[in-house]
């Protein structure tokens, strides 16, 4: 959204007297003009002197936030997309591939929820060494979590390799398909974002091993320390976040995965953390658990777009 | 709203919006003395400014092409990386098991230590851990009952870590942050030493090694966390940094529950990006608490539901000679 007077080196009709007049009702910027009454403007404008210039200019403006706004879609467009693009990954773990019909989806927001050692990362690491066989993965980490070893363990655990050599070749060639980040504040990883979307704008033109897979563990750590102060830029940042990686799940079709963790709730309880804004900013949200001293998780759904609520399985990792 | 997405304060940010500049692309063609005249703010801080948006506008178009975003790493590489990584032993060759070979440098441990032996099953856990294999733990987090032997560890750990690189340690220094007032600890650093015997090194030496801070509340905590970053910068040869009770100034009368939590795990994200970018084992003694689920008490580290970001916790039950450890 610009400014009038940066517009005016494209849009030579936007010259001063334009300018003026609307200064003079309080516009400064595109923006500004989307939130004023256009008919007392033009009203205003019928009243001036120099008007046929004044509604020129008024015109162009309005054709310039034409330009901005989303490509209308129906029906039939967006199911020939989803069909084409937008298909399910598995996660390598059969008890959560059951549970969601396949893995996760490309085009929507996963969340895994759970208190601290509910198996969350070990999810993210079994799907990333599941999806990096065939495309590539970028896993943002903020917490140190990330394990090359155990992607490796899953890897070798997959295949029957004829030799020791074929067997490193063979990690070498889908190792090399995870990229790891380590972001440590939410800014950071806004930076990482926008340059994530140039490239897959790049990519999209040209083919080969495309990038498939986002992965945020944890998104909570970033946030909380942003949230919940007397400003209000905290939930500001929180919800261009879950927008910005909506946004890039669905236009540059990626499957988005993140991770949140929990807080006591009422009556002792854990809800998940990030409060009632995030509740409804992803488009799935699984619930883990761990049963004490064993390896058996328990996985739920807290919402899906199509899947009742409150189905449950148990996996093992 | 990208103005939204710079790290700026609160205030010029209300100003750049109330002057009409709510995208980059409108910070784009401005100078900073026109920008200073149009905020009425000096013109170093319109300067910052632009600094900033450019910054955060560049990363978008100064694209590598062989990497997706500038500073990741592929998982090949990393592994190769962590193959060379360094442990610092804790003297224990049990707890050292656990760990999968001692304190891993680049991570943040936390380990639990209680004198009561209601949880059950550390076998189990300790199989869940090997079964890992090498797991990389980044934070290590030491939690127990004032007494009971945390701080033995967190000094024990500080001497370890100067064992030179011939006898397999680090050869490093040590940060010891204190927020409990004991100089019984001098006593006990110079004992440890006798335990060397292998290594000729003097105590006045090891006690040189170990740069000692010692913070009386949270302001100061957090203000010294700030600072380590330029510290390290200065001394690139400290490998370990021991704080001792990461929570005590944050239990008793903390009235704002809301800030503890962020200012916590604020701090946990410092330490982690510290841990990281200078390649040192940062271990953090906490305290437990008892929780009080379904009419049973359970141990838990204290501020444990301020979950801030720990990838393995322990807790240590110790029942007279019996020493068994729990991982979380």
């Amino acid at each position: 959204m610009a400014r009038l007077a940066n517009l005016e080196t494209e849009y030579p009709v936007l010259d001063s007297t334009v300018r003026n007049f609307c200064a003079s009702h309080g516009i400064f910027s595109v923006e500004d003009f989307l939130i004023h009454d256009l008919y007392m403007l033009a009203a205003f404008a019928e009243q001036n002197n120099s008007s046929e210039r004044l509604k020129e200019g008024i015109a162009q403006v309005l054709s310039v936030i034409d330009d901005m706004h989303q490509p209308w879609l129906n029906g039939m467009e967006l199911l020939e997309d989803a069909k084409r693009n937008k298909h399910v990954f598995p996660t390598g773990i059969q008890g959560i591939d059951l549970l969601l019909g396949g893995g996760i989806r490309v085009g929507q927001l996963t969340e895994l929820v759970g208190p601290s050692s509910s198996g969350k990362t070990q999810v993210c690491l079994r799907t990333a060494s599941n999806v990096a066989r065939n495309h590539m993965v970028l896993y943002l980490d903020t917490g140190n979590s990330f394990s090359p070893q155990r992607i490796a363990y899953f890897l070798g655990k997959t295949i029957n390799p004829s030799s020791a050599q074929a067997k490193n070749q063979f990690l070498q060639k889908v190792m090399s398909n995870i990229s790891c980040h380590s972001v440590f504040d939410i800014f950071a990883m806004f930076d990482v974002l926008h340059q994530l979307e140039s490239y897959l704008r790049c990519q999209d033109g040209r083919g080969g091993c495309q990038m498939r897979l986002l992965i945020v563990d944890s998104i909570s750590s970033l946030i909380s320390p942003v949230l919940g102060s007397s400003s209000t830029q905290g939930r500001a940042l929180m919800t261009s976040a879950g927008y910005l990686l909506k946004k890039l799940a669905h236009q540059h079709n990626l499957a988005v995965l993140i991770i949140n963790h929990t807080v006591g709730g009422e009556g002792g309880y854990s809800k998940p953390a990030l409060g009632d804004s995030w509740k409804c900013i992803p488009h799935s949200r699984l619930f883990l658990s761990c049963d004490r001293g064993s390896n058996n998780y328990n996985v739920s759904i807290l919402r899906h777009p199509s899947m009742a609520s409150g189905k449950a399985a148990r996996f093992v990792i | 709203m990208e103005i939204w997405r710079l790290p700026i304060s609160a205030s010029q940010r209300g100003k750049l919006i109330s002057a009409g500049y709510t995208s980059l692309s409108s910070l784009s063609s401005i100078s900073s003395s026109d920008l200073a005249r149009e905020l009425k703010v000096s013109e170093s801080e319109a300067m910052n400014i632009l600094k900033v948006a450019s910054h955060s506008r560049g990363s978008e178009t100064s694209n590598a092409s062989c990497s997706i975003v500038e500073g990741a790493q592929s998982a090949w590489d990393m592994l190769h990386d962590e193959e060379s990584l360094m442990h610092i032993t804790t003297s224990s060759a049990d707890l050292d098991n656990i760990l999968g070979g001692g304190i891993h440098c680049k991570e943040v441990t936390e380990i639990g230590w209680s004198s009561l032996s209601l949880i059950v099953n550390s076998v189990l856990k300790y199989k869940l851990t090997t079964a890992f294999g090498s797991e990389s733990i980044i934070f290590m987090l030491i939690g127990g009952v004032p007494g009971i032997g945390k701080t033995q560890l967190g000094i024990q750990v500080a001497v370890n870590v100067q064992i030179p690189n011939d006898f397999g340690g680090l050869g490093g220094k040590a940060i010891y942050i204190a927020c409990i007032e004991d100089m019984s600890e001098y006593n006990r650093f110079l004992r440890k030493d006798f335990q060397e015997c292998k290594i000729k090194m003097l105590p006045q030496d090891i006690l040189e090694n170990i740069f000692y801070f010692r913070i009386c509340s949270y302001t100061e905590q957090i203000a010294l966390i700030n600072y380590l970053d330029k510290f390290l910068s200065e001394h690139k040869d400290v490998k370990v940094i021991v704080v001792d009770s990461v929570t005590f100034h944050f239990r008793q009368d903390f009235d704002d529950m809301a800030l503890r939590t962020r200012v916590l795990s604020g701090m946990a994200l410092k330490l982690m990006n510290l841990a990281k970018r200078f390649s040192l084992a940062v271990v953090l003694l906490n305290q437990v608490t008892t929780k009080h689920t379904e009419a049973s008490f359970q141990l838990a580290l204290a501020l444990a539901s301020a979950a801030y970001s720990v990838t393995a916790r322990g807790i240590r039950n110790s029942s007279s000679s019996c020493k068994r450890i729990k991982m979380m």
